[in-house]
Formats: structure tokens, C-alpha cells, sequence
């Protein structure tokens, strides 16, 4: 059954057309890869997904639920988690709160509750903690949870991104670009983090540029050229595919 | 590319350097944390020193004296809302004069026209500032920036223009005479004293509640909205509903203030709530430091009796006023609350280190 259906759509700004009849399915459980050289539309397709941008035409569903039209965080709070491309770490606070951070949904209280420190507000703080030190855990930044977010190198930074959308629970990942800029030892950690979070359960929707990565550890690729999908399937079969190596290397204009 | 050393030896080493380490062990017993906008604890050691030398303080200081502590600490409940708002959330206010108005003029209203006691008419004031800043917030709250800062602006002046013609009401410029001192269960705070207590008691309560909010989720999620938006969204944080909470919040405290300040000064009138005190309140954010509690309430003393010192210079208080403004901001760019030791060291160890550079030759 597909968790993330995406039918037929299409935007465009201001006539130029970005995505172009669109159609993807993220099974769940698997982890999906969507590819496709620059300008492909790739990051105006996870807009769409994120609630940050509405699509022109089409429908997106989550679950079974139309998501076309909500906000970002009621996508969210279904269950969406999502990294960005340009980082997004809060730099004012420390490791441990951005991942507090993503456990917000997951939270009681409001702001009189917590001003009060009701009981309730006590003990989920507690056990909040708890989980945000094992999720620091796996990603290997429990030596820093007291640091500054922005006094963390990059790689850091890009890892405690993911952790902030782990401490979800989120039923979908969607990872924009989490290689890029990292280093080749890095990308290795990172694919393995992403592999055994497949195995924990996690449908995964990853873009990526790094191609090696991409191949290794998804079970279906998608790529986009020119805002439309051109070809699907398992990565083997993909990389063969006389179409792809023509769209990357004649790129755009072809 | 020798260094060269005045003495041969290899280390720099000088009597001085004790004497800085020594006293900077001593300051930093009694100041902030220099990490203390990061951890965010409920209470440490020093908060029992600080309530302490609040309670004894009227004990060494003269009459007008405790006066003007009085007024700092109205001004400090207001820095304090609005460091919630600006320090923490990220968003601009320079409208909250309005709130501050809207609190004592409930309270002068209530209590003059209408009999209420003053305790019923302090939380009624809280409540009309509130739903103000709900009915104010909802639309204006959509803005960004500078656009936010103008929206707040004109608010704090359609209320001060509102308040000077509905005479019938508020008793246009001349204001509302006769609010009764500040009383409860019988008990009225009649001195200076006593009301110093009263404020500062009311301070310390909205600090506690402040305090808890910011190492809770609520604060978490304030400073996750003004880090990033989208970043805030993507955990599922509804940004426009916490902005206007927070702003709610924060003219809640400062109709908290207003209220005060009617029963203290026994009157109401538009002079005191105009652009002016917006922006004081918003020096007293800033130069207290951002996401941070207690640099407000510092900062707020600081200019309040500065103001007053100031005054017996005539025209020439502005201009002096300005350039301490200036120097503490080129001195503490974050505000004096937040990284208070570093900057001290920074500041002590200046000269040294001048002399030092000026030694080695590259």
C-alpha cells in the first residue's frame, strides 16, 4: 500500500512550468529516491509535498488523506518529518533542545501550563529528555547535547537536522539533499543511519544529487527531468536506462 | 618572525593577571551566567541571592529612591513581557505603551467609576490588555519585520489619539485623578515601601512563570519561530497561533504593569503611555539581551534611574542619555544579560592585551 501518493501534479510560475503531470507513490516501508538534474523541479516537488507551496493541479495524499491544501505544520503533525536543503538548525539553542524541538507535537501543554509547570508539563519534560539523549545517541552527538546547535561543524549540524525531524516519529521522512556537503566518510555514516532507520520501519523519501548514495541504499528510484518523471524502478534498472544518462548529460536543455 | 618578550621568558606572566582572574572569580559569583540564555535552569544559587538583596535593598536606599525602584519594577514587568515577545520569539513590538495604557485605564475606570477593588480591576486589566492584543494580534501578526514594527507603531498611536477624544470615558488629556492605592483584603500599599514589596513581589511571581516557560516546550517553541520558520513549522509548531499567544501573553504583563502603575501614581493620562515608553521598553530588551529574563529587568533599573538622574541636566539629558546608549551597546552588542562575563573579560583584559599586541613584532 502507498503511504505518499502523488497524482498528476503540475505547477508553474508564472507560466513556466515546473512540474508538469507528476506522478509518484512511496510505498510504505521502503525507501525511495528521487533524482534528476538541476532545475528538474525536485525541490519545487517537495514544496508541494511539505504544504510550503500549493500545486497548480493535482492531488497529494497521505495515509489516504488529501493534503493538497493544508498548511505545513498540519502536514506535520500527520506525520510528515522533513530535513531542508539549506540547513535549518536552531542556532540559539543547544543539541538537546532541537531535538526537544521536534518532539513538540508529541508534547503536552500550552503556554499557561507550562508557565505554571503543572505536573503533567514535569514529567513529560522528563521523559522528553530521556528519548532526545537516545536519539542523540544513534546519531552519535550524545558528547554534545549540552553544546550550542551552532557550534557544531557541519556534518553535525546536517545529523542533528535529521534527529530534530526522528523526534517526530515521523511515518514518512522526507530527506532533502542530506549529503550534500559532506564528505565521502561522512556520506558512508550517513547512508548506514538512513538504512537502519529503513530497517526500524521508516518510509523514506530521500532527493539526493550524491548518485553512489542514492544507488546503495534505496529500493526504488524516481527521476525527474524537466518537471516530469521520465523514469521509475529499482536502482539497477535505472542507472541503465539510456534515457537518465541522456538527460544528465545533456542536461536541461535537452 | 621572532616574538619578542620584554623579560626573555616565554610566558607573559604579570601580578595583574592574578588580581583580574581574582576579581573576575568575584563578579562572577553574583552575575549571570555567561552560558545562561543556553541551559536554562529553574533556579540556581544566585536567584536567592538576587530576591535577597531585593528584599533588603529599601533598607539602604533613601526615599525617592525606593520611588523610583517602584517605577523600575512597573517598567521591568513590561521589559519582561516584551523579552518574551522580542528576545525570545523574535518579533518586533513597538506598540506596547498601548497595552500598558489599556491596563491602567482599566484599572483607573474600574476603580473610580465603577467601585471595583484594585486587585479585582489588576486582573481585569490583564484580561482587557490581552483580548486587545488577541483582536490586534490576529491580523497584524502576519507581518514581518519592519512591516510588523509599523503595524505596532500606528497601534500604540490610534490608541494614544483614541484615548485623548473619548473624553467621556478616559478624561481625554488630562486624564482619570483619584485611583485608589493598590489594597488587599484591607491591607492598602499607601508608601513607597510598601508598594515596593508590592511590585517587585508581582515581578519576581511573573519571572517564576517566565522562567518556567522558557525551559519548557512553550519556550522551545518560541525561540524555534524566531531561529526559523519553516523550520518551526516542519516539527508541526502552528506559527501564526504561538505568535499571537505570545504577544497575548506579553500585553497581558504589561496591562499586568499598567495596572500597577495607576494605583501607584494614582492617576491615568495619555502622557505616559506614548511612543516614548515603547521604545524604552524595547532599549531595555535589547540592552538586557536577547532571550534573555533577567538583562530586561537590569536593564529597566538601569534606565529608569538614568532617566531620573538625567533629568537634572536639562537639555542636555538627550544627548548624554544617547551616547551611554551608544557606549553600552558598542560594549555589550548582546545586551548586558547575556554573556556578561565574557564581555567582562574581554573588557578588563583590554588595555593588556593592547600593550601586548603593540610588543610583538611580526
Amino acid at each position: 500500500m502507498s503511504l505518499l501518493s502523488i497524482d498528476t501534479i503540475s505547477k508553474s510560475y508564472d507560466g513556466v512550468r515546473a512540474l508538469n503531470g507528476v506522478s509518484l507513490r512511496v510505498r510504505e516501508g521502503t525507501i525511495k529516491g528521487l533524482i534528476g538534474p538541476n532545475g528538474a523541479g525536485k525541490t519545487t516537488l517537495f514544496h508541494l509535498i511539505t504544504g510550503v507551496e500549493r500545486p497548480s493541479a493535482g492531488t497529494i495524499s497521505f495515509q489516504g488523506r488529501d493534503i493538497t491544501t493544508l498548511e505545513p505544520h498540519e502536514i506535520a503533525l500527520l506525520g510528515v518529518g522533513r530535513t531542508f536543503q539549506t540547513l535549518q538548525v536552531m542556532g540559539t539553542m543547544t543539541v538537546v533542545e532541537n531535538i526537544l524541538t521536534g518532539m513538540h507535537s508529541r508534547l503536552k501543554g500550552g503556554f499557561l501550563s507550562c508557565g505554571l509547570w503543572l505536573p503533567w508539563i514535569h514529567k513529560g519534560e522528563r521523559t522528553a529528555l530521556k528519548e532526545a539523549k537516545e536519539t542523540l545517541e544513534f546519531l552519535d552527538l550524545l558528547g554534545r547535547w549540552k553544546w550550542n546547535a551552532s557550534h557544531l561543524s557541519f556534518a553535525q549540524q546536517k545529523m542533528l537536522e535529521l534527529g530534530r525531524a526522528l523526534a517526530m516519529k515521523p511515518t514518512l521522512l522526507l530527506l532533502d539533499e542530506p549529503a550534500a556537503g559532506l564528505t565521502p566518510a561522512e556520506v558512508t555514516r550517513l547512508a548506514e543511519k538512513i538504512r537502519r532507520l529503513r530497517e526500524q520501519g521508516m518510509t523514506i523519501l530521500i532527493v539526493e544529487h550524491h548518485m553512489g548514495m542514492i544507488m546503495d541504499i534505496t529500493d526504488e528510484v524516481a527521476v525527474l527531468h524537466n518537471g516530469e518523471i521520465i523514469t521509475e524502478g529499482p536502482p539497477d534498472a535505472v542507472r541503465n536506462d539510456p534515457r537518465v544518462i541522456e538527460a544528465y548529460l545533456r542536461g536541461k536543455d535537452a | 618572525m621572532v616574538k619578542k618578550y620584554n623579560k626573555g621568558s616565554r610566558i607573559e606572566y604579570r601580578k595583574r593577571d592574578i588580581l583580574f582572574t581574582a576579581g573576575l572569580w568575584l563578579v562572577s559569583l553574583i552575575l549571570p551566567d555567561p552560558h545562561l540564555p543556553y541551559r536554562r535552569e529553574f533556579i540556581k544559587k544566585r536567584d536567592f541571592f538576587y530576591v535577597g538583596a531585593l528584599l533588603l535593598l529599601p533598607l539602604i536606599l533613601s526615599g525617592p529612591l525606593v520611588y523610583l525602584m517602584v517605577l523600575a519594577g512597573i517598567y521591568a514587568i513590561v521589559a519582561l513581557g516584551l523579552s518574551l515577545f522580542l528576545g525570545y520569539a523574535g518579533q518586533i513590538s513597538l506598540g506596547h505603551a498601548a497595552f500598558f495604557g489599556i491596563g491602567a485605564y482599566t484599572t483607573a475606570i474600574l476603580t473610580t467609576r465603577y467601585a471595583v477593588s484594585p486587585l479585582e480591576a489588576f486582573g481585569a486589566s490583564a484580561l482587557a490588555a490581552a483580548v486587545c492584543a488577541y483582536l490586534i494580534g490576529k491580523p497584524i501578526l502576519k507581518l514581518k519585520g519592519y512591516f510588523l514594527a509599523l503595524a505596532t507603531l500606528g497601534f500604540g498611536e490610534i490608541f494614544l489619539v483614541m484615548v485623548r477624544e473619548s473624553r467621556s470615558l478616559t478624561g481625554g488629556v488630562s486624564g482619570i485623578f483619584g485611583v485608589p492605592w493598590f489594597s488587599v483584603a484591607g491591607f492598602a500599599f499607601d508608601t513607597s515601601l510598601k508598594q515596593y514589596y508590592l511590585v517587585w513581589g508581582v515581578l519576581i511571581a511573573l519571572v517564576l512563570f517566565a522562567k518556567n516557560l522558557v525551559r519548557s516546550k512553550m519556550g522551545r517553541t518560541l525561540l524555534a519561530v524566531a531561529a526559523s520558520e519553516d523550520a518551526a513549522a516542519s516539527v508541526g509548531i502552528n506559527v501564526a497561533q504561538v505568535k499571537v499567544r505570545v504577544f497575548v501573553l506579553s500585553a497581558a504583563f504589561a496591562g499586568l504593569a499598567g495596572s500597577l502603575f495607576a494605583c501607584v501614581l494614582s492617576t491615568a493620562n495619555p502622557q505616559g503611555f506614548g511612543l516614548g515608553l515603547s521604545v524604552l521598553v524595547v532599549m531595555m530588551v535589547i540592552m538586557g539581551g536577547m532571550g534573555n529574563l533577567y538583562g530586561p529587568i537590569f536593564a529597566a533599573i538601569f534606565l529608569t534611574w538614568l532617566t531620573d538622574v538625567l533629568g537634572g541636566f536639562q537639555e542636555y539629558s538627550l544627548p548624554i542619555y544617547g551616547v551611554i546608549l551608544i557606549l553600552l551597546l558598542i560594549f555589550f552588542p548582546d545586551g548586558v544579560g547575556t554573556r556578561l562575563n565574557e564581555r567582562l573579560i574581554y573588557l578588563i583584559s583590554y588595555w593588556g592585551r593592547k600593550r601586548r599586541r603593540e610588543r610583538v613584532d611580526i
